[in-house]
């Protein structure tokens, strides 16, 4: 057990390491490619007739007119002492726009996750078990529509189904108009709410999590489901599955305990993909339902070629992703204790 | 012993019977996890039961705006649109543009009741009304104007050139007394222009200079965090509160020196998908959706309940402009050719149904001084023109245009209007970085494009269209009679006189002269000047959009239920 323990804390260690490593890869190529695009984000800014001298000057003060090494190794050296550089667009520091927006993501992503995940492994299973029958039909008829739809389809479908024809969902937005939000302690709402103590907040702010939630869950759902699906038939078919029946075990045990948890390897490994796929934060979701998080950000800054704003949120994307992989590798071992990290 | 049967064994026969009992128990009970599923579709539904969302109150409007421009409220770095509007309703400048379709036609007092200009057009002497408040109680007076105008200098953001370049030094600015003060000029400018940079909402707004003292801190002497998130003002609403891409809360000022508004609360919702503020107008969770589709406003005319309400103007328009370079461009003909020749009706009504007044002057509709220049398509003119410049077969055109629309469907129809004449259009689209790029180059030979003012004043237009006496990089005015190599010597003196020309008729009869002939010998195909669209339910009353949508004023704005 302790040669286990130690094994998995040089493993995470290491891991940690070639994350930082992959995160810095990535600032480099996304400073060189943003930096070479013709257009200048200056001149965009500043609009059609802004005087060139005002041009620039702005260029000299944001240091654009430097070489492009130079304006490289003073980003690194300034990014080492944790400035991760101001915006160009809002005038604030990236590091203070990355924490007011992200939270926001971050909640509507795990959300998301949970619902795609839930639902995935039950939809899944239940394929598995019900197989050639209709809901076996049913679920993968289902699952190509989850993955084929466009998500600004699914997303306006929705809304003027369950906002606009039943009015059973608001259109919009975190919390209504008339509430004020919570003291922001984690920048989640969800969290925040219950740590006020403000449980009517808390559901209020549930129903306006439910549209975009389920918008973003149903690629989730379909890749979850036909991975489940597949991983569960697999280890149904093993001979130890026959033996369990064949012992008189209650199919339920059978099914959930024995072949559910063998199969759990890839399920896990394709959460941990969709996860990671909804904290980039769906910009089309997230400016459909006027959530205000990271995907409207990065957009935002990517389109204004805010070279300070682009780059911190392509880093602050690839150190959650790189996360969520650490988090599932690490997760292998507790499923299935023969995996070993040396 | 004797032969083992399986009735032999009658624990077994139960005890098999039991586990197919049991089997098909089992399997009832994995059955049963389609009840673990339905359980959880069914605890989803019922935190969506929802309590009925409460009807809007009378005295709160709520707009629903996207709310991705918005960057921070400090007055002397909003640059963009929707920043001004806010601070139209939350500060007050020294002249004010008022007045639904006429506002820009001439300037009427604000903070300022009145003013004069001296002798030699250089100092402008401005009258502070008395008994104006801020929101903080304290009083507006010469001295807030002074401070309010060195500290947008001082702070020296994007927009301050507006403002700089007919004011440079901070010294320039004196109060005289308690209640005037004076403003120098660096050179003598039309009283328009003037007003134009000095009612900027932004770098021209006053702000309460104890207020900001009061929040000044020795790395920010300027107060420039506070004011980012705050006001400052003496207008109708105050900022109340600012939740970022979520909401902007305003609530009224009683004691307004033109009078409480009728509204006690405005909230301006983040809406970022027009489809999103027209399905919640409809539902009437909004009041008013402010970023609609043309499509969308077409729509919701005939719709009870909703009202269309849009400008009838506005400082932007879109345009064609020909490169004088281009060896066909050079002849004055085949640009006046061109201008005869294409379909405005099904531009301006067709392609934007509606969201666009025609113009085919320079200067927008509704502003000071504008010339009425309608002429319509004329085939048969342009042919002849065409002919008389030598090009009856006609020649080959690149035209490089947006990959947005409405661009491409303008694109098109001008290609089809100009086959008429035998000119073979060929369409690039681009994106507008791209776009403004080539323009810039001159390496152009048509491009379809959008411009706008940047302030309420003719001179702009003039200068951007008018004036290059030099056709090298060491131009003074390098924007679009530049880019489209078209100096005209004898014009740009007019041009500049006219900036400095302090007699409003003459100034008039200048800028008319200009126009007539921009249009005569120009470059440029004028379009259209669209206009801003709104939709709101139809209990709001008193909203009323002028020609810059910014210059919107809340302050008379109702709900009628």
């Amino acid at each position: 057990m302790e040669s286990l323990c130690l094994s998995m804390v040089t493993y995470v260690v290491r891991r940690v390491f070639w994350l930082l490593f992959v995160v810095f890869g990535v600032m480099t190529l996304v400073f060189f490619i943003s930096r070479v695009i013709p257009a200048d984000p200056v001149a965009a800014m500043l609009g059609g007739h802004a005087p060139p001298e005002l041009i620039e000057e702005m260029r000299d003060e944001w240091g654009l007119n430097r070489p492009i090494l130079e304006q490289y190794l003073a980003y690194v050296w300034q990014l080492l002492q944790g400035n991760f550089g101001v915006s160009m667009a809002t005038g604030r520091h990236v590091l203070q726009d990355l924490v007011e927006y992200f939270p926001a993501t971050f909640e509507l992503a795990t959300m998301g996750a949970a619902i795609s995940v839930v639902l995935g492994v039950i939809l899944g299973v239940l394929s598995a078990v019900r197989r050639g029958r209709l809901l076996d039909h049913a679920a993968r008829i289902a699952a190509l529509t989850g993955i084929s739809m466009p998500v600004f389809w699914l997303a306006l479908l929705m809304m003027l189904l369950f906002y606009y024809v039943l009015g059973w969902l608001p259109g919009g937005g975190r919390l209504p108009y008339y509430m004020d939000p919570p003291s922001r302690i984690t920048g989640l709402i969800l969290l925040d709410s219950l740590i006020a103590g403000r449980i009517d907040m808390f559901a209020i702010a549930f129903k306006h999590f439910a549209m975009p939630a389920l918008t973003l869950s149903f690629f989730g759902i379909a890749a979850i489901s036909r991975v489940t699906r597949a991983s569960m038939l697999d280890v149904l078919g093993e001979d130890y599955i026959r033996t369990a029946r064949s012992k008189g075990l209650a199919e339920r045990r059978v099914v959930l305990g024995h072949a559910l948890k063998n199969a759990m390897l890839p399920i896990v490994t394709i959460s941990g993909i969709v996860y990671g796929r909804l904290l980039e934060g769906g910009v089309i979701v997230e400016t459909i339902f006027a959530w205000p998080g990271l995907g409207r950000y990065a957009t935002n800054a990517f389109l204004a070629l805010d070279f300070a704003a682009v780059v911190g949120s392509t880093m602050m994307i690839a150190l959650f992703y790189s996360l969520v992989n650490l988090a599932v590798d690490i997760l292998y071992v507790f499923i299935n204790p023969r995996v070993r990290y040396d | 012993m004797r032969n083992l049967q399986g009735g032999d064994f009658p624990e077994i026969k139960e005890q098999e019977g039991e586990w197919h009992e049991q089997g098909d128990a089992e399997r009832r009970e994995v059955l049963s996890m389609k009840w673990w599923a339905y359980a959880v579709v069914l605890a989803t539904c019922s935190m969506v039961v929802a309590p009925v969302l409460g009807q809007i109150p009378e005295d709160t409007l709520i707009i629903g705006m996207n709310h991705d421009p918005f960057i921070d409220f400090a007055p002397e770095r909003v640059y963009e649109l929707e920043g001004m509007f806010i601070l139209e309703q939350v500060y007050d400048q020294l002249v004010n543009f008022t007045g639904g379709e006429d506002a820009f036609k001439e300037v009427k007092p604000g903070l300022a009741e009145s003013w004069e200009v001296s002798e030699d057009g250089l100092t402008w002497t401005f009258h502070i009304r008395r008994g104006v408040k801020f929101h903080s109680g304290n009083e507006v007076n010469a001295d807030a104007v002074v401070f309010s105008f060195q500290r947008a200098l001082d702070r020296h953001q994007s927009p301050i050139w507006i403002m700089e370049q007919f004011v440079p030094e901070k010294d320039m600015i004196q109060r005289v007394d308690e209640y005037t003060v004076a403003i120098t000029t660096k050179e003598p400018i039309g009283e328009m222009l003037f007003s134009a940079a000095f009612g900027y909402q932004g770098i021209g707004c006053v702000l309460d200079p104890q207020q900001i003292q009061e929040h000044a801190t020795s790395d920010d002497p300027y107060a420039a965090e506070w004011v980012a998130e705050h006001d400052a003002g003496s207008g109708p609403f105050k900022i109340d509160e600012w939740v970022k891409r979520d909401r902007i809360v305003l609530t009224a000022y009683e004691d307004y020196w033109q009078g409480a508004p009728q509204l006690r609360r405005i909230i301006i919702k983040d809406l970022p998908e027009p489809t999103a503020q027209k399905l919640a107008l409809e539902r009437g969770d909004i009041d008013v959706a402010w970023n609609l589709l043309p499509e969308m406003i077409v729509e919701l005319r005939d719709q009870d309940g909703i009202r269309v309400i849009q400008s009838n103007s506005s400082f932007g328009y879109h345009y064609l402009a020909m490169n004088m370079g281009f060896e066909a461009f050079s002849h004055i003909e085949v640009r006046q050719a061109i201008r005869w020749a294409l379909d405005y009706t099904a531009i301006t009504d067709g392609i934007m149904a509606g969201s666009a007044v025609k113009n085919q002057s320079i200067v927008p509709v509704g502003m000071f001084s504008h010339l009425d220049l309608s002429y319509a398509q004329n085939l048969d003119k342009a042919r002849e023109l065409m002919a008389k410049a030598g090009y009856a077969n006609g020649f080959d055109v690149e035209l490089i245009s947006r990959t947005d629309q409405p661009f491409t469907d303008i694109a098109a129809q001008i290609q089809q209007d100009l086959k008429q004449i035998n000119i073979n259009v060929k369409i690039t689209t681009m994106v507008w970085a791209e776009v403004l790029r080539v323009f810039r180059a001159r390496t152009h030979q048509l491009v379809l494009a959008r411009g706008s003012l940047d302030y309420a004043d003719p001179s702009g237009a003039a200068t951007m269209m008018a004036h290059c006496r030099v056709l090298g990089d060491d131009a003074e005015v390098r924007q679009m009679a530049w880019r489209c190599m078209y100096c005209p010597s004898g014009l740009v003196d007019w041009v500049e006189e006219a900036a400095s020309e302090q007699d409003a008729r003459r100034r008039e009869v200048l800028y008319k002269a200009i126009q007539a002939l921009v249009l005569e010998e120009g470059p440029f195909v004028m379009l259209h000047n669209t206009l801003k669209q709104v939709a709101a339910r139809e209990c709001v009353a008193g909203l009323e959009i002028p020609a810059s949508w910014t210059y919107t004023e809340l302050l008379s704005v109702s709900k009628a239920e």
